[in-house]
């Protein structure tokens, strides 16, 4: 049973900018990624999952209410980290995690204090002082709190050093065993990988692919920087038949998508110096699925 | 329909300013009912027979030697104007729009509160401080007037003084308001909710000033506060009351509609 469903959704910002005719569903108990570069339209997708935008055309449901028209009782059994963290800079973490608490009308502040010990955060400071990394902590404290059913997370480990990465992705995987549905977004494929069981990918505000991530793992490309000893290695290792992205001087950039083994073989021909596998980003990751290449 | 969790931060935010106004009035109130003299005429009137045409820009014109209308003349034409004005301004801005520009709305509505009940509970904190404010000016005036000149002030149309001022300033109060709830940007809500009231003051001090300017009047909603109409018992005054408490009631409550139904990039 689908509990999130967006439906034809389109915002127009012009410029290309926006959503344009998104559609996909979350089912119950699912960890759902929400992959795409920076501008895509996550956060605009969002935003109508949270009722603060209406749609021009199509609709969102959470829960099977409509998210613009019952968006006040869908919070009730919601959570959501928003992609950036503004809160009201006068209070302290704590009074502002109380503040919350009352506006929402919940009690229970064991489950607040046990969020606060998992991150190890002392919310005792004034907001306004805090690191971007304790921010993003009260934040991820205030969706959890109230023990919410649905969770819509905007890019949520945003600032986190990685141990507390981890810390959020193992809070994930309970919230997962819990039966909780979450929606996550991210720009990072790493992040998703490890929590999310099906993924969708967006680019300029279109959906450009749907898929178990195990699916878009299989399919990922990734790219070798190879530093040889000379500039007429690299053009002979470059004419082996590998997929060659670039060559510059003695480096010679490859796409390896499963023919690790053939890779291997090359290099052991050549006088190898180094070798690199640089951080991709998304884009080229999602280019790659698409067999796009270089573009 | 109000949210006390938010209503009472916003209280909490906003007695500081309020005490800064009240400090303010209080200072006014003081020094001018001080030179009220009932058997000569005080030192101000001096200056208005000496200077009418600026005396008269501010609403300051020659008082009839009663108390009532020496406060009115002196302190409900300027200064009971300016200060609240100030603070609607400045309440509407932080109630809602800087919120909204900041980002900080977000958390407002990512719980299980209508956005009818952020901007409802908003719009009280904001006239809850007017009523105080106004209030306090009338407490103020009662009790200088009665240590000062025991017997001499004439409660009833003072304080349907103050009504008038109360009336005039939610409606000013409105207009900062719905702009406020208007726009995204802190920039715009201030210019046009700050503006209007402004630019309304300013006709009213040029049509105060000259003859052939006089029917300016009619371009701006101060007119509807008629201060000297009160204290002479016109039932227009009294009209003009009511309108201007039926325009804030139109304009909040569009304001909370406008709210309720925009978009928030936030």
């Amino acid at each position: 049973m689908s509990v999130c469903e967006i439906q034809g959704l389109i915002r127009d910002y012009g410029n290309g900018r926006g959503v344009f005719d998104l559609s996909f569903a979350i089912h119950q108990g699912e960890v759902f990624g929400f992959l795409g570069p920076n501008g895509a339209g996550k956060t605009t997708t969002i935003r109508h999952l949270m009722g603060f935008l209406k749609p021009e055309k199509g609709y969102c449901t959470i829960g099977g209410m409509d998210c613009w028209k019952d968006r006040a009782d869908i919070q009730k059994t919601l959570g959501y980290i928003p992609g950036e963290m503004v809160f009201f800079d006068d209070m302290t973490g704590l009074e502002f995690l109380s503040f919350m608490a009352k506006y929402r009308r919940i009690k229970s502040n064991g489950r607040t204090r046990e969020l606060l010990d998992r991150f190890e955060l002392d919310a005792r400071g004034k907001l306004k002082k805090m690191s971007k990394g304790m921010k993003q902590k009260i934040g991820i404290v205030a969706a959890f709190m109230h023990d919410p059913e649905v969770l819509v997370l905007d890019e949520p480990t945003s600032g986190l050093d990685p141990l507390m990465q981890n810390r959020f992705i193992e809070l994930m995987l309970e919230e997962r065993a819990r039966g909780k549905t979450i929606l996550m977004s991210s720009h990072m494929f790493e992040e998703v990988e490890r929590t999310c069981s099906r993924v969708a990918i967006i680019k300029n505000g279109k959906l450009v692919a749907l898929d178990n991530v195990e699916a878009l793992k299989a399919a990922q490309a990734r790219k070798y920087v190879i530093t040889l000893e000379d500039e007429d290695a690299a053009a002979a290792f470059a004419g082996e038949g590998l997929r060659v992205y670039e060559v510059s001087h003695n480096q010679v950039t490859v796409i390896v998508q499963s023919n690790i083994k053939e890779l291997l073989s090359v290099m052991n021909r050549y006088p190898v110096i180094n070798i690199l596998t640089p951080n991709q980003s998304l884009e080229e990751i999602f280019m790659q699925y698409y067999g796009g290449g270089r573009s | 329909m109000i949210n006390w969790t938010l209503y009472k931060r916003g209280i909490r935010e906003s007695w500081k300013m309020l005490a800064i106004f009240a400090a303010v009035i209080t200072m006014y109130f003081t020094i001018i009912i001080s030179m009220f003299d009932p058997a000569l005429g005080s030192a101000l009137n001096e200056f208005a027979k000496a200077m009418p045409e600026l005396m008269a820009i501010v609403g300051m014109t020659p008082a009839t030697a009663e108390l009532v209308s020496f406060l009115e003349a002196y302190l409900y034409g300027f200064i009971m104007l300016v200060f609240p004005m100030l603070y609607c301004i400045l309440s509407a801005n932080k109630l809602i729009v800087r919120h909204v520009d900041r980002g900080s709305m977000t958390y407002l509505l990512s719980a299980p509160v209508k956005r009818e009940t952020v901007a409802f509970t908003q719009m009280k904190v904001m006239v809850t401080g007017l009523f105080a404010l106004v209030f306090y000016a009338t407490l103020l005036g009662l009790v200088n007037c009665e240590i000062s000149f025991p017997g001499e002030l004439n409660i009833r149309k003072f304080i349907l003084l103050n009504i008038g001022a109360l009336c005039l300033q939610l409606y000013v109060g409105g207009i900062c308001f719905l702009s406020s709830c208007i726009f995204n940007d802190s920039k715009y809500a201030l210019g046009v909710g700050a503006g209007i009231p402004v630019l309304g003051f300013i006709i009213q001090m040029m049509a105060n000033a000259g003859k052939e300017l006089e029917k300016m009047k009619y371009a701006t909603f101060f007119t509807l506060f008629d201060s000297e109409g009160i204290i002479a018992g016109e039932p227009d005054a009294i009209w003009g009351m009511i309108a201007l408490c039926a325009g804030a009631m139109v304009l909040f409550s569009s304001a909370i509609v406008v709210f309720s139904r925009k978009d928030l990039h936030i």
